[in-house]
């Protein structure tokens, strides 16, 4: 019994041969989108932002760490590096917040087949991407401008100009570029791909260390609450709503809801899986020992 | 529209390698190319990060300055810097735009003037740095302030691989374009055209999944072979490895000299 539980662990090599497979792909799709050229229609950009769905399908068909972790390094060696590009720290932030999406949305997916779960799997991987970024650019801004609250106008327009890019990015390069061809690539290669690297497909009951996928979402969790509680806490002292301050307050009102509710349903979600997939665990073990 | 055509034309293949390996090995002669790595990255470290909290003008002035120098001194291409000046431009513009749309005035400038020169301290310091180490030398100098060996591996691999991989893409691409058949009609602003390559280029990554796991399986294959995986992390194997990497009084020279840039900076503005 034991053998079948451990099916999934992985040899030093093969974590090696995801690793590079990732790394490889990404960074090559990562140098094509920085040669394309984007187009603007006014302050909308139509660009291809990345080609998620590559780091995305590896995650979902392999193991998510090692895949996640080898996309942020291909984009890093490939899109950065060899284009002379390298932005030093600011890359390490790309790196964490990347992966971290990643394999997120990998770990969510149970079931390649389930297209349902693949395409949630692929847009949350999205948009934990974006909002991680767009909260590390706002509050890049506000580190580098002293006393941002004293200069009339800048902190709304900074927080317009990123909360536009972030549903730009999401609803554009997310739908296009994750949804659609992670939906259609990861039913047509499961099965296909893993013999190539010598492994089994994953199947519905592998699982990941399941302390490791919960330790982690936790600790995303905490951060993003204590960084957009950070932010929230800020926006709401600073005094620039001064001139509007009706209007101002109900905007911000109301995307607070909206950011807890947000959060209460992530909990929500999560906790129904686990509960989920502790049941189902111990429904097999009562089977295999009968 | 006419302006990216010229620009695909104009972008090969070919060429594209020819540049990319041009940018990694073009510039070994400079003075900071024959620098010990470990010297630039305590350089980047402190020019990376403590420009972020310095609020007077006169010094972020003083460090740009010196940051026009070095960048100078290294030879960058000047293709990389018309990339940088204009993506600060534009990150910068269009905040200024916006923020005078929501009643801020003339004032906002200094802000934003401020907030543009330390982003360009740090983005030029990282060019400096990193555009005058060739790969190997970076792969060493990451190797030995203690980044795991499959990092440095990835990126000797990376400029190994890169070449073929652009080429198997490329066929792959063209060979859907021989099969496939293009839209008749243009489209308003090239739409149809534009949504038919992107799709192509989407698509053509199927083969090249499948082609490059199989590509990674021999690498990994051969790796194990030599014993790489044994290499990486052993302190044995490593020492010897960077035996090469030595500090020189050329090094400390122009530490000290930075160093005491920054305190006349500070002590005199």
């Amino acid at each position: 019994m034991s053998t079948i539980e451990e099916r999934y662990t992985l040899t030093q090599s093969q974590k090696m041969m995801v690793f590079i497979l990732s790394m490889s792909l990404y960074g090559l799709s990562n140098m094509i989108t920085e040669l394309v050229p984007s187009a603007y229609l006014g302050p909308i950009e139509f660009s291809i932002e990345y080609f998620a769905f590559i780091p995305l399908t590896l995650c979902i068909l392999f193991h998510p760490l090692y895949a996640a972790i080898g996309a942020s390094l291909g984009e890093v060696i490939f899109g950065e590096i060899m284009l002379g590009q390298f932005g030093g720290f600011g890359e390490l932030e790309k790196f964490i917040a990347f992966s971290l999406a990643m394999y997120i949305a990998g770990t969510f997916v149970r079931d390649p087949k389930n297209k349902v779960q693949v395409g949630i799997a692929a847009m949350l991987g999205v948009a934990i991407h974006q909002a991680i970024s767009v909260t590390v650019d706002i509050l890049k801004v506000w580190i580098g401008v002293e006393e941002l609250e004293a200069v009339p106008g800048l902190a709304e327009s900074v927080v317009i100009v990123e909360g536009f890019a972030f549903f730009n990015d999401l609803l554009f390069s997310g739908i296009l570029f994750a949804l659609i061809p992670t939906v259609y690539l990861v039913p047509r290669l499961y099965g296909k791909i893993e013999p190539l690297l010598g492994m089994k497909p994953r199947d519905r009951n592998d699982k990941y260390s399941l302390k490791e996928i919960i330790g982690l979402r936790l600790v995303v969790l905490a951060v993003f609450l204590a960084i957009s509680a950070f932010f929230f806490e800020y926006l709401s002292e600073s005094d620039f709503n001064m001139e509007w301050e009706a209007d101002f307050l109900e905007m911000f009102g109301e995307w607070y809801i909206w950011v807890s509710m947000a959060v209460a349903a992530m909990v929500a979600i999560i906790t129904i899986v686990v509960m989920l997939r502790k049941k189902t665990n111990w429904n097999d073990k009562e089977k295999k020992v009968s | 529209m006419d302006y990216t055509r010229k620009f695909t034309e104009k972008l090969s293949v070919e060429q594209a390698k020819i540049e990319l390996l041009n940018i990694a090995y073009g510039n070994g002669d400079t003075f900071f190319a024959r620098l010990d790595p470990r010297t630039l990255f305590l350089w980047y470290s402190y020019f990376g990060i403590a420009p972020w909290f310095i609020h007077q003008e006169y010094i972020l002035i003083g460090m740009l300055v010196f940051m026009v120098i070095t960048t100078y001194i290294a030879k960058v291409s000047p293709l990389i810097i018309v990339i940088l000046c204009l993506g600060l431009l534009g990150q910068g513009g269009y905040l200024l735009i916006i923020a005078l749309f929501f009643g801020g005035n003339l004032t906002t400038m200094l802000p934003l003037l401020i907030l543009t020169t330390k982003l360009s301290v740090i983005t030029l310091a990282s060019v400096t740095v990193f555009c005058s180490m060739n790969p190997d030398k970076l792969s060493n100098g990451l190797l030995k302030i203690g980044v795991p060996g499959q990092v440095s591996f990835s990126i000797a691999y990376g400029y190994r691989m890169l070449p073929s991989l652009l080429e198997e893409y490329h066929h792959v691409f063209q060979s859907f374009r021989l099969r496939g058949r293009a839209p008749d009609k243009k489209g308003f602003l090239f739409i149809r055209s534009i949504a038919y390559f992107v799709k192509l280029a989407v698509l053509s990554f199927y083969p090249l999944l499948l082609s490059t796991a199989k590509r990674a399986r021999t690498t990994v294959e051969a790796l194990e072979t030599k014993g790489s995986m044994y290499g990486f992390n052993h302190p044995e194997v490593k020492r010897l490895k960077l035996e090469e990497l030595q500090m020189t009084r050329k090094d400390y020279l122009f530490l000290i000299g930075s160093f005491l840039y920054v305190v006349c900076l500070f002590i005199f503005l």
